[in-house]
Formats: structure tokens, C-alpha cells, sequence
């Protein structure tokens, strides 16, 4: 770790002697509240039954020897409600995102099945929508940098793993810049093969290849254009990508200090109960969690979900 | 005409048991379930043996009475199909057509293959995922070859006759306009599924063509009628359990094998080993 990253890291971390501080990425749990798919769930990352933000309060661990950090899972592989952190909320807990009113499902392409990783973010990240990157010409897409976990596990909604960073690709999704990190959880056994992004070509032959062609055309099906790539839909290795998640990590420090303004885009919340200090600091959120409305029963999920959507453009 | 599923155990266990009912009443999916369901034969019932997307290798036991649908094992454990990425589990809701048989004592003139001695398999493409024991109204679409460690195994290609795709499909060459890449697909994943478990590639009669509706309707009529001497006791048949409930005028007959069914159970399906979730790539195989 940079003696500089060292530096700002240790003026936001909590003082550990506070009661109820800094938050051991081991003994995380979560509470759901409203059923799963529908507009009402809310799943909030809790520690030692507190609510804490998956946003700023798990801590990323970013690893610059080991090259691994911290993820939260918010999409598990072959499943398809789009799952997200909601920077906006308070507490940000995972909801399903909300289009027309409606809860959102990504559709099948065929052959694939939902997502094909384990989806999700790095906490204490932020691509910042502010900062204009020159070489790009982009500006970042205001959430926690994406994640997609290549290991055999499927994943569950909120879980966070600790994973080996690998490369990225840079989408341009909506025309602003979306990076998608590939990883793999440090517990998968292939974590112990996989050293760089050029290994994941040739021990997962078509992986990177269909992931491409996934974030590509995910959106055909609702009747939006073919994304885009950055750096001619390059992968960039370990690392190249390790100064994007750096990057991220600084930009999400702006962030939470109060640095950023914006009158374009409505800023992530900056309610936090571990960064004491920061302008966003509270003692706990407020936030009451029902009792009569936790792990209720699971909207059915209509045949739409389940349908193959092929593409007839090709 | 009402067919539910009667379960026995738990999905997932050794135990677990599927029956096929008609109106309430054990029938054989095997002998019983009619293979036509209008009198112009062009619809026709399949039994979902697996859904689009699971991996247990759920099929109708030939061997049971009343040919429940159960799990297939392998030296004693439950059988599960690799994931072969990008795919996950089955592409297709897979099963078979009642009252047919892929005759082993018939070498067919075209593969120069026997048959795989079992019921024919059936590939439905329409968007629902169906459930184990389900049974559905299907049209033909085509038929392809596949020569599974060297018998004939053919993969009937249907779609449930109620999917709002069913009307514009009519035949082979509708399947790739509408769907397209799906027989590719079908192929390639009926060619490397055993790869993983460390067999050889599968191999596909015709250079992996999908023959069209009027051939596969053939395939269907030749594996009716060896079906039809298979129950008639025209044809060796080995450990295959013939007891049917409704074929009055055959010798295996029985009313009485109806009501040794015992009752359903609701058990919660046995969770399924993370092993199961694993992805294996596979170099060449696109």
C-alpha cells in the first residue's frame, strides 16, 4: 500500500476504541425487510445487529500486495433481478432497481442464463460523475465500482467475499463510463492459477469473451442500441486495473469528506456510522427495522423472467 | 383430461419418486399417457423429466412399476449434469414421449445404430420452464441424431403448442429464423456434456443436421409402433416394468397397481451440493 493511500486511509478510519466502530468484514450479517421482488425489499447489511452501509461502512481491504479487496454481492450468478446498492438511501441497503414503476429483471440471452458472474461492487468506491476523465472524454456513472466474481460458487444477495483482482473492462453503458472488474474469490481453488487477466483466457476458454458480448448487448432486449467499450473493448490487466480501483478509492474519499459537488447529479448520501469525523458521521442511522416485515415471502416471478431473448441483429 | 405429479420423498435424495396421475389416479407415463392428444396427431403429450435450467438427471424409470420418474445414479450416488459454460443445467425442458421405444435389437438403416433401449427424448423450446412430471401438449419441429457412446439417441425438437411463439413455428428451418442459434447450441451441448465426467465428445448422425418435422414425425411412428410390440409382448423386454392401469386388453394390466401408490409427501427439495454449481470450460468446443 502507498504511504499516501496509507495516510488518507488511516485519517478516516475509525477510532477503534469507539464503541461500535470499525467493522470486521468477517462477522457481517443482513436483515430484509418488504418480500423480494417488489419495490418494497431493502436488504441492510448489519454488524453486531447494527445497520451499517454497504457503501462506506464494510471496508474494501484493498490489498495492494495480494492484489484482493473486499465485494458485496449484490447479483448472484444465473439469477436475474437487478439487484443494486442504493447510493441514495440512507444506510444504503441492496434494492431491486425500479423502471416505470417496476421492479427490473435483465433478460436471457441465449444461451446465457441472468448474469453469468457473481455481479456486484466495491464498497468504499465511487466513480466519480464529476470528474471528467481526459483521456475518455467520460465522466464516471456515480455508483461503487462493478464487480463480476468468476469463481464456482454461486453467490448470494449480500454476501461479501474477499477476491483477486484480475482486469477490467471499461463499458460505456448510457455514455458514461461503467468499469466492470473481473475477480475471482480468494476461496475458489482456480484463485490459486489465476495471476493476471491473460490467465483467465486460457484456464476459462470463452469467459472473457462472452462476458464481452454479455455487457454488449444486455439491453437489446428492452430496445437499446449495443453498448460500447472504452480502449477498443481491451481487457486491462492486474495492473492497470489496480490504479482503477485506486483511483475509485480517492474518489470515494472526496466523496465521503465532503468534498464533491454537483448540480447535475444527485450525490450518493453520506450517512455513515464508521468514518467518524467525516461530515456524513452518525451515531447510527436512522432507520427501524420491522420485525413484522423481515424475510417475508417471495413475490412469484412472471414467465417474462424466465423467456430466452435471442438476437436476431447478428 | 387433468395430469398431476404425485411426489414421494424429497427432490434431491435417493428416495424421491414421481408420479404421474390422471385425474387423481396413478397412471405409467411410459405405457399409459397417450402419445397423441388430437385425433389428427399433431399434437402430442411429452413428460418433463428435466426443467430448463436444473442439473439432476431426473428420467422415468423403466425398471418401476408404473415408471415413476426418478433420479439416476451412478455408482450409488444421485446423478447431475455438468454445467458445460456458458451453459447452466439443461437448455431446453427435456423429457420424453409416452408410449414410444428406442428399440436396442433394431439396427436403424440411416445411423447404423441400436436403439438406446429407453423412451424418446424430447427437447421442448418454449419460454416457461416446465416442473418434473409435467405434462405437456406439444407440436414437432424436427429431430436430431445423437450418437451417445454408440447408440442411437434421438432428440426430438417440440414446442409446447401453447407458447405464443407455437404458431410461427412449423418446421426446422422456423427454429433458426425465430430461435436463432438455438440448434447450434442444442448440438454443441448434447456434444461435450460428458466431457467433464471424462468421456469423449458425443458424435451427431447426419453432420449434426436437425432433420426436419416430416422425418422426425417418421422417428416418432417407428418408436410408437416398437413401443406397441414391446407391450403386446412381441419384443424381448428385458427389466422394463410393463404394468400399466389403463391398457385393459394388454397382459399387463392392472387396476390394483393404481392404488399401491402411497401417498404424496410435500418435503422441501434436499439442498444440492455447491459441487453442482461448478462451471467447466472447455477448450474448442465453439
Amino acid at each position: 500500500m502507498s504511504s499516501r493511500l496509507k495516510l488518507t486511509n488511516q485519517h478516516l478510519q475509525p477510532n477503534r476504541l469507539y464503541s461500535g466502530g470499525a467493522v470486521d468484514a468477517k462477522s457481517l450479517g443482513s436483515v430484509n425487510q418488504g418480500a423480494k421482488y417488489t419495490t418494497d425489499f431493502k436488504n441492510y447489511a448489519t454488524h453486531n445487529n447494527k445497520i451499517v452501509s454497504y457503501l462506506h461502512d464494510i471496508p474494501l481491504q484493498f490489498d495492494l500486495a495480494n492484489k484482493t479487496a473486499n465485494m458485496v454481492v449484490e447479483i448472484p450468478r444465473w439469477t436475474n433481478g437487478k439487484f443494486e446498492i442504493d447510493t441514495k438511501l440512507p444506510g444504503n441497503p441492496i434494492v431491486q432497481d425500479v423502471k416505470k414503476g417496476k421492479v427490473r429483471f435483465v433478460k436471457n440471452l441465449f444461451p446465457n442464463h441472468g448474469y453469468i458472474h457473481n455481479y456486484g461492487a466495491f464498497p468504499q468506491t465511487w466513480e466519480d460523475p464529476t470528474h471528467l476523465n481526459e483521456d475518455l472524454q467520460l465522466y464516471g456513472d456515480n455508483d461503487p465500482l462493478d464487480v463480476c466474481e468468476i469463481g464456482s460458487n454461486v453467490g448470494k444477495l449480500g454476501e461479501v467475499k474477499t477476491v483477486k483482482i484480475l482486469g477490467s473492462l471499461a463499458l460505456i453503458d448510457d455514455g458514461e463510463l461503467d468499469w466492470k472488474i473481473i475477480a475471482i474469490d480468494v476461496t475458489d481453488p482456480l484463485s490459486q492459477e489465476l495471476f493476471d487477466i491473460h490467465d483467465v483466457f486460457v484456464q476459462c476458454p470463452g469467459l472473457l469473451e462472452t462476458t464481452r458480448e454479455w455487457f454488449r448487448d444486455y439491453k437489446i432486449p428492452d430496445g437499446k442500441p449495443k453498448n460500447k467499450f472504452a480502449f477498443n473493448a481491451v481487457y486491462k490487466n492486474q495492473e492497470e486495473t489496480l490504479e482503477v480501483v485506486k483511483e475509485c478509492v480517492e474518489a470515494w474519499k472526496r466523496l465521503v469528506n465532503g468534498e464533491v459537488r454537483s448540480d447535475k447529479v444527485e450525490l450518493p448520501s453520506l450517512e455513515n456510522v464508521t468514518l467518524e469525523g467525516s461530515p456524513g458521521f452518525v451515531e447510527k442511522y436512522d432507520i427501524i427495522i420491522d420485525s413484522g416485515k423481515v424475510d417475508m415471502e417471495e413475490a412469484e416471478l412472471g414467465v417474462e423472467v424466465h423467456k430466452n431473448h435471442f438476437n436476431t441483429q447478428n | 383430461m387433468t395430469y398431476t405429479s404425485r411426489a414421494l420423498g424429497a427432490a434431491n435424495t435417493l428416495e424421491n419418486r414421481v408420479f404421474i396421475e390422471k385425474d387423481g389416479k396413478p397412471v405409467s407415463p411410459f405405457h399409459d399417457i397417450p402419445l397423441y392428444a388430437n385425433e389428427e396427431k399433431t399434437v402430442l403429450n411429452m413428460i418433463v423429466e428435466v426443467p430448463r435450467w436444473t442439473n439432476a438427471k431426473m428420467e422415468i424409470s423403466k425398471e418401476e412399476k408404473l415408471n415413476p420418474i426418478l433420479q439416476d445414479t451412478k455408482k450409488g450416488k444421485l446423478r447431475f449434469v455438468r454445467n458445460c459454460f456458458p451453459h447452466h443445467g439443461y437448455i431446453h425442458n427435456y423429457g420424453a414421449f409416452p408410449q414410444t421405444w428406442e428399440d436396442p435389437n433394431v439396427t436403424h438403416p440411416e445411423t447404423k445404430a441400436k436403439g438406446d433401449n429407453d423412451p424418446l427424448d424430447v427437447c421442448e423450446i418454449g419460454e416457461q420452464v416446465a416442473y418434473v412430471g409435467q405434462v405437456k401438449q406439444v407440436k414437432i419441429l424436427g429431430v436430431m441424431a445423437l450418437l451417445d457412446e454408440g447408440e442411437t439417441d434421438w432428440k426430438v425438437i417440440v414446442i409446447d403448442v401453447n407458447d405464443p411463439l407455437a404458431p410461427k413455428l412449423n418446421d426446422v428451418e422456423d427454429v433458426e429464423t425465430h430461435l436463432p442459434g438455438l440448434l447450434r447450441a442444442t448440438n454443441e451441448w448434447f456434444r461435450i456434456y460428458k466431457i467433464p465426467d471424462g468421456k469423449p465428445e458425443n458424435q451427431f448422425a447426419f453432420s449434426g443436421e436437425c432433420k426436419n418435422r416430416k422425418y422426425a414425425e417418421e422417428i416418432v411412428t417407428e418408436c410408437n409402433e416398437a413401443w406397441e410390440k414391446l407391450i403386446k409382448g412381441e419384443s424381448p423386454k428385458g427389466d422394463i416394468d410393463l404394468t400399466n392401469t389403463t391398457l385393459a386388453q394388454t397382459a399387463t394390466y392392472s387396476e390394483a397397481a393404481a392404488t399401491e401408490v402411497p401417498a404424496g409427501t410435500n418435503y422441501a427439495p434436499a439442498p444440492i451440493d455447491k459441487s453442482i454449481d461448478k462451471w467447466f470450460f472447455i477448450a474448442g468446443a465453439h
